[in-house]
């Protein structure tokens, strides 16, 4: 048995030592910029010790971007489950072009950010746009609308564009999660009498659960940092609606030069997602032994 | 060993040194003019100059502004940077703060002698006792406007802020936005509001002994005005960047905006009309002195290697010769504007296709860049504390705070102030 352990930690030493290399060293470095007054790369350091943590914790932007990005968290994870998990049942039938279907799914989620971003830039702008037209042709508006004109219309419609980037990768994985429940199940329901909601109800969302459990962690973290989309979409605003953690590190560091300040930040937001993966994970661990 | 092996032999080991001897210095600039026209015509002249002196090789890297405040630091504390770096004002202070900036005084005063500055443009970067960058070319705001609209609806091209509100409102009709002006939290807005706020009197920011002063009241009149004038812009001015405004002018969605240059997109992808294209000096409060925000963009010198900073004088020198001179300003023609006497005269400059075609509105823009102001770096005083303020887009953020959170002038110009101070500590 202890040859067996042993064994095992030789194999895996290659990969632990590489990630000790790219994540542990630049973790080390994140958590000594902390301690110092660093504000911009390559200017002076002084020790400080604590005060970036106190100052951090005490200030009102740190803990309305630490809301915002839960909320951002929330309901990309809401839009997301609801959109995948209806795709997802729709692909598991067996319909003419099925095959076609999947693989053109994932479409949104290969296209690069910029790409995604100038795209429902133009098309919700107010000057040349589509939507804007179609909805005033339609009437469901006047004139047409800044989507990103207030702080909750911009953050709105910043999470149904993360989402639609995103929906088609966590479809893939339920339809994954879905070819695993056994035929026999749902035919056995039929010839009880079972209608579609109760097939859902009693067999394909008890059995799905796990799989959803392990993409909400996933989603989470994935979730918690995206940053691309937001910046170059809003960059934060309108009025600081939008700027989440990550939007507010990196307008500290890179915006405000101050860097050991934008790295007491970092430090901050890894525990809360280390300590939310750890508590997910056992979480998970525990009901799968159930 | 035969006389003629021992020529050999050493004329084998002394290969190596001929070609140390003969290798050239390789000098990097990076500007952050990224559009690949802009790209091509740097291109052309660094070939130029690379075959004009064979013993330098000048290589471009374009970068991008927004990435560049983060990056220029980081590569030069990893000894990765570039020999010479395209600057705004702003910026340079950054650069000088890590001890990466070299005085190019003397440098600027020779060519100074022999081109002539414009004065304005050498007095963004002098401070602490040395030049921090050699000035290159001139970026204006103007207000375009195209001249059959305004007289179609009977509106005179507005001098005064009365008649600038007056005219976007008779021209928001029919679906059209009488102004566009941008209300984002970014550089963009920062220029358009300092534009309006330089026309009202609000051009100091700070004392004369760098204490902040943007709180007073022809600051809060400005954003007062500007909050006006934002009522006849499109819905969704509150993200737009400059790109947004020229295609909503393109487009005839605006009847007016403010702009450095409209020139190309017009040309290119609107009517492309010459004689109908308007452009005007920026509306003032009392319809008096017209002033504007102006960029004097430079490159810094970053080499600490003698040659290579020698090569990179040669350069920017070459640059600066009025026969190349107007060849790169009009790699954007319309938009960079020349920062010497003989430059703003030069063949070169003037004898672009696009540059004659729009010559009476490049004439405008020339003629307003006279009165340009850049806040942070006005009546001769400079405080390294604008570079955080412009950083964080502060102007920006407390239009912002009036437009979309609803805070009275008055108390946002004063918040304003407040984060200006707590970002320059």
């Amino acid at each position: 048995m202890q040859q067996t352990r042993a064994l095992a930690l030789v194999l895996v030493a290659p990969a632990l030592l590489f990630l000790a290399a790219i994540l542990g060293w630049p973790l080390v470095q994140a958590v000594i910029l902390s301690l110092q007054d660093v504000r911009v790369i390559g200017g002076p350091a002084d020790y400080l010790g604590w005060d970036n943590y106190q100052r951090v914790l005490s200030s009102g932007a740190f803990w309305d971007s630490t809301r915002l990005s839960v909320i951002w968290v929330i309901g990309n994870a809401l839009l997301q489950t609801v959109l995948a998990l209806a795709v997802a049942l729709v692909l598991n039938e067996k319909f003419p072009g099925v095959r076609i279907a999947r693989s053109w799914i994932i479409l949104t989620w290969i296209v690069p950010t910029v790409v995604v971003v100038i795209i429902w830039r133009w098309l919700l702008s107010t000057s040349g746009g589509m939507i804007n037209p179609l909805l005033v042709q339609a009437g469901i508006v006047e004139r047409p609308v800044g989507f990103f004109s207030t702080p909750w219309t911009a953050f709105a419609t910043l999470i149904f564009i993360n989402s639609w980037r995103w929906f088609p990768f966590i479809a893939l994985m339920m339809l994954a999660g879905l070819n695993r429940i056994p035929d026999d199940l749902y035919e056995a329901a039929r010839i009880d009498g079972a209608n579609s909601w109760q097939r859902f109800k009693r067999i394909t969302w008890p059995l799905l659960a796990p799989t959803l459990g392990v993409l909400a962690v996933i989603g989470t973290l994935l979730s918690f940092n995206v940053f691309d989309i937001i910046w170059l979409l809003t960059s934060g605003g309108p009025a600081g609606g939008t700027r989440t953690l990550p939007v507010l590190i990196y307008e500290t560091a890179f915006k405000g030069y101050r860097l050991s300040e934008a790295a007491t930040m970092s430090v901050l937001a890894t525990l809360m997602l280390m300590a939310f993966a750890i508590v997910a994970t056992r979480t998970l661990d525990r009901s799968d032994r159930q | 060993m035969k006389p003629i092996l021992k020529l050999a032999l050493a004329a084998t080991m002394m290969t190596p040194f001929a070609a140390y001897a003969q290798t050239p210095v390789e000098v990097t600039v990076w500007h952050m003019e990224q559009p690949p026209h802009r790209v091509a015509r740097v291109q052309e002249l660094i070939d130029a100059f690379n075959a004009a002196n064979p013993g330098i090789v000048v290589k471009q890297e374009p970068q991008n502004w927004g990435e560049i405040y983060a990056k220029a630091p980081a590569a030069l504390a990893a000894g990765q940077g570039p020999d010479m770096l395209f600057a705004i004002p702003d910026f340079a202070p950054i650069l000088k703060g890590i001890g990466a900036l070299t005085s190019v005084k003397d440098f600027v005063t020779e060519l100074d002698a022999k081109h002539d500055f414009v004065d304005s443009a050498v007095e963004a970067y002098s401070y602490d006792d040395g030049i921090w960058a050699v000035p290159l070319y001139n970026m204006t705001m103007n207000l375009w406007y195209r001249k059959s609209v305004l007289d179609k609806a009977g509106v005179k091209v507005p001098t005064t802020w009365e008649e600038w509100s007056a005219a976007a409102k008779t021209l928001s009709a029919d679906g059209v936005s009488g102004m566009g002006v941008p209300a984002n939290k970014q550089l963009y807005t920062d220029q358009t509001v300092y534009s309006v706020m330089t026309n009202g009197g609000a051009t100091e920011i700070y004392d004369a002994d760098g204490k902040l002063r943007f709180d007073n009241p022809e600051t809060v009149a400005s954003y007062e005005f500007y909050k006006d004038l934002l009522q006849y812009s499109p819905a969704d001015s509150t993200s737009w960047t400059w790109g947004e405004a020229e295609a909503c002018f393109s487009s005839r969605a605006c009847a007016m905006v403010m702009q450095f240059s409209v020139m190309s997109t017009y040309d290119t992808q609107a009517e492309g009309d010459a004689a109908d294209l308007g452009v005007a000096a920026i509306p003032s409060k009392d319809g008096k002195e017209h002033n504007t925000i102006a960029y004097a963009n430079a490159v810094m010198m970053l080499s600490k290697d003698a040659a290579k900073m020698e090569a990179s004088k040669k350069f920017v020198s070459f640059l600066l010769e009025p026969a190349n001179y107007g060849r790169f300003l009009n790699m954007e023609p319309g938009l960079f504007m020349p920062v010497t006497a003989d430059g703003a005269k030069a063949e070169s400059f003037w004898a672009d296709p696009m540059v004659q075609k729009y010559k009476s509105q490049i004439e405008t823009v020339v003629e307003n860049g006279k009165n340009g102001r850049l806040f942070g770096f006005t009546s001769g005083r400079t405080f390294p504390s604008i570079a955080a303020i412009s950083g964080q887009n502060i102007i920006a953020e407390t239009l912002q705070t009036i437009v979309v959170s609803g805070k009275p002038a008055a108390e946002a110009v004063a918040a304003g102030q407040a984060r200006m101070q707590e970002v320059s500590k």
